[in-house]
């Protein structure tokens, strides 16, 4: 089970989030800012959240911040960027111990909500109003070492290629953390005018979830919001793409496994309904350790260790990807393909079909067992404007029949496939 | 069957759980979470891939075995003659897997429904291998792959490399998985030797945490478990010396910035005094290092490392090592500088301000394990080898003072038995 989710409007543009879960001994509260994804103004908002980190007015410096958090029985402090369809999301979490587990009687509650308060709306400016030039150099780099660390992980390395192709000039195509060339261009200055933007325009969203009381949290951030000059931009729905034709590209790397990458376009969901089939596809195509992909391609085969299908809602693509032998690309791409063909002809069984869904359940039953899938899972449906609870999606997923399913397979449509294969890099 | 039920409490987070030790020979520990809605339950043998060599009360000399065995028989126990443990877990919805780390295996699953079904399968397929000579031949394709995954990968290799820079003898070096190699050498007689040793009811535990019902794993159990005959493996010391083979090893893979891994080799003790230690240890990492001391500070302002940098204590039955890792473009200054402030801490002590930082966030880590069913099912599992109790965890923690953590890294460390291990693009 899930705590009810309590929602209001606190301030222009500003929404308090709560979910009351007595069972847990810690809080986790996230300050979201939420502004449009746009190529120009990617990167310098990636770096917002990474000098956030560094200090504020009350701890004015990296290490007296830290210590600060040490003493708050290592409270954990992440400043992130996320994006959601078209959405950027700057995401600041604080998570503490609760009121009750603290063993001098500290006010946890109330000082981890001033401190989040302060590191996101109250950082340490220089006498320009910039942020330090210390603070900017050292996270503009750390910045880039990010955008470019994809290259570490070839798997991630791969898809991001493969993702290249298909959006090559949609929205959906932007960077999470933007690009090196833009990295460079970011000034002290520029900085802060992002940052000034982000939390007069963004969306704020906050989210508490855990045993301690919400309204103390809610009392500090709604007096503080009151004082901000507001003028939240708002967020209007991507355009996307049903059909592409197929691109594909090739890349040699100094590795010892074949990374091969194949998306598929289904076009982006209308309506619930549709949503749900999509998912219900992946999940009994390549999202079980008893899929088609994994019984098939990994145990049948014996080609790969993962072959794995994962359906993005937001831009309606189904991504599948397995490392493979080099030579074998031929006959994993033949197969990946033939058992989409199969689903898409009706080439599974009942058993298999209730079976997917029990695992999906599974899953759904579970997501109120750690705070940061319950924030999770209300965050998303804030975002994706489909607020339900766990219980209500499982509802709507029996529903999902074998024709919906079916038909969803059928409208899948090869739109990419990226190769990375072994050789000296050119 | 007949069974003892002891009931184990901590008064600092009014939690309990219970242990049982089952006629069959099996050590059963058991923490019900109330609000939760996920069982998350582990069944595993105090065997992973350092043990290379079998021993028993029959045979008279060591036996040595192919490297990654352990591994090999964790993917192949999954199969039976029927149908496979996955294929039954599909009919139930529970999310399984397994996992073969250096001293341990592991099965487990997670659900929210069907929970008595779910532990059944879990005893039942564990306890009933099926290996032939096709089943064993089709896995070589498989794990080969998963091997050619971990050879690509940067994180794994910085740290095998630096594990054959600091160990001379100790199989805690080879790569849990083994090579293409040594797994063509696996057949179904080895696995079922090795299954027969290391799989013994007395040198297992199962572990389950969250909701689920205490009645319904004791009624799988006495279902399942056949009693287990009498259990006498000997490990063997693999003499493995003090000092390190070499202070400084290097590979090239495609990365975007160096990595690496530097590692402080300590003196092992028997498994409990690791465990028990390497909280301290933690305590002592934290004051090195984490992000509230003077070092990191001075490290990250002149752009030495960033924010992936990160410690742990690499420990079990035959190892105890500090490591630290991250991404730096000078890694041989940063490890000069922590070896020189490691050296400084053990001569000067550590500063009241600074223990008090790294003593709370450690106590805080593993407080907020106990808020997660998979925290608590892993503590109980990771607790029960070394013979401690999960909540002594706390205690330790909270007991620690500047001068018992310096005392005990003084007694197992020295700054010189150390390396690095680089990742060069």
């Amino acid at each position: 089970m899930i705590g009810t989710l309590n929602r209001k409007e606190i301030g222009k543009g500003a929404f308090m989030n709560s979910v009351t879960e007595p069972k847990f001994k810690h809080n986790r509260m996230t300050l979201c800012l939420v502004t449009p994804l746009e190529k120009e103004k990617a990167t310098v908002n990636a770096l917002v959240p990474f000098v956030l980190r560094k200090g504020c007015k009350s701890c004015p410096d990296f290490t007296t911040l830290n210590k600060k958090l040490a003493e708050m029985y290592g409270a954990i402090l992440e400043a992130d960027v996320g994006k959601h369809k078209n959405k950027q999301i700057i995401e600041i979490t604080l998570l503490t111990a609760d009121d009750k587990y603290a063993i001098g009687g500290e006010k946890m509650t109330e000082t981890a909500a001033n401190l989040l308060w302060d590191i996101v709306f109250e950082p340490n400016l220089d006498e320009n109003r910039f942020f330090p030039e210390i603070d900017l150099e050292l996270e503009r780099e750390y910045l880039i070492d990010t955008i470019e660390s994809d290259l570490n992980d070839k798997r991630t390395y791969a898809i991001g290629k493969a993702l290249d192709l298909v959006f090559e000039n949609e929205p959906f195509g932007i960077k999470r953390y933007g690009y090196v060339e833009d990295a460079k261009k970011i000034t002290s200055e520029s900085l802060a005018n992002a940052w000034r933007e982000l939390i007069k325009t963004a969306e704020i969203e906050i989210f508490f979830a855990g045993p301690g009381n919400p309204e103390i949290a809610e009392k500090v951030f709604a007096e503080k919001i009151a004082s901000l000059e507001r003028e939240p931009a708002g967020n209007g729905e991507p355009e996307t793409v049903a059909y592409s034709p197929l691109k594909e590209a090739e890349e040699e790397m100094d590795i010892a496994q074949g990374k091969l990458v194949m998306v598929f376009r289904m076009g982006a969901p209308k309506t619930e309904k549709e949503k749900n089939a999509a998912r219900m596809l992946s999940a009994l195509y390549g999202g079980t350790a008893f899929s088609k992909l994994f019984m098939n391609v990994r145990e049948k085969m014996s080609l790969c260790y993962y072959a794995d299908s994962h359906f993005e809602r937001g831009s309606g693509i189904l991504i599948v990807d397995c490392g493979i032998e080099f030579e074998n690309r031929q006959k994993a791409r033949d197969e990946i393909i033939r058992q989409l063909e199969l689903v898409a002809e009706g080439d599974f069984t009942e058993e298999e079909f209730e079976n997917t869904k029990g695992a999906i359940f599974n899953s759904l039953g579970s997501v109120g067992d750690t705070l940061y899938s319950v924030e999770s899972w209300y965050m998303g449906g804030i975002v994706e404007n489909s607020l339900i609870t766990p219980e209500e999606d499982k509802k709507a997923m029996e529903k999902v029949t074998r024709e919906e399913v079916m038909e969803a397979a059928g409208k899948a449509k090869l739109a990419a496939v990226f190769f990375l294969k072994g050789g000296e890099k050119k | 069957m007949s069974r003892e039920m002891t009931k184990i409490e901590s008064k600092r987070l009014g939690d309990c759980y219970y242990k049982i030790e089952h006629e069959s020979g099996l050590t059963i520990l058991l923490a019900p979470m109330k609000g939760f809605s996920t069982a998350y339950a582990m069944f595993g043998t105090a065997y992973g891939s350092i043990d290379t060599c079998i021993k028993t009360a029959e045979n008279s000399e060591f036996k040595k075995l192919p490297e990654g065995i352990a591994h090999y028989l964790e993917h192949k126990l999954f199969e039976s003659e029927e149908c496979s443990a996955f294929e039954r877990y599909a009919k139930t919805g529970a999310n399984a897997n397994a996992f073969t780390a250096f001293d341990r295996t592991a099965y487990l699953f997670a659900c929210s429904e069907n929970f008595e079904e779910n532990i059944e399968i879990l005893l039942d397929f564990v306890t009933h291998p099926y290996f032939t000579p096709e089943t064993v031949a089709k896995e070589q394709g498989i794990i080969g792959q998963e091997i050619r995954m971990y050879d690509d990968s940067a994180d794994w290799r910085v740290l095998f490399n630096l594990l054959g820079a600091l160990y001379h003898k100790n199989p805690v070096k080879i790569d849990i998985a083994g090579t293409v190699e040594s797994i063509a050498e696996i057949t179904s007689g080895l696995l079922y030797d090795c299954y027969n040793t290391f799989y013994n009811l007395h040198n297992m535990v199962l572990t389950v945490a969250g909701n689920f019902d205490i009645d319904a794993v004791l009624k799988a159990a006495d279902k399942v478990l056949e009693p287990a005959k009498d259990f006498y493996l000997e490990h063997g010391d693999c003499g493995e010396p003090d000092f390190v083979v070499e202070n400084y090893v290097e590979q090239h893979l495609p990365v975007s910035v160096p990595m690496f891994n530097i590692g402080f080799k300590g003196k092992t003790g028997t498994e409990a005094e690791n465990f028990r230690g390497s909280i301290l240890d933690e305590i002592f990492v934290g004051a090195l290092c984490d992000d509230y001391t003077k070092v990191y500070r001075e490290l990250y302002d002149e752009g030495l490392i960033n924010a992936t940098f990160g410690s742990e204590v690499f420990c079990g039955r035959d190892y105890i090592s500090i490591l630290l890792s991250g991404e730096s473009r000078d890694p041989e200054k940063v490890y000069n500088r922590l070896k020189e402030e490691f050296e400084h801490l053990l001569e000067h002590g550590i500063p009241e301000d600074v223990f008090a930082c790294a003593q709370k966030t450690v106590y805080g880590h593993y407080m907020r394990s106990y808020d997660r069913v998979t925290g608590v099912a892993t503590a109980l599992f990771n607790c029960h080898f070394p013979g401690v109790d999960m909540y002594e965890m706390l205690d330790i923690a909270a007991n620690a003072t500047p001068e018992s953590v310096v005392e005990h890294v003084k007694a197992v460390y020295s700054a010189e038995n150390s390396a690095l291990s680089v990742i060069k693009p």
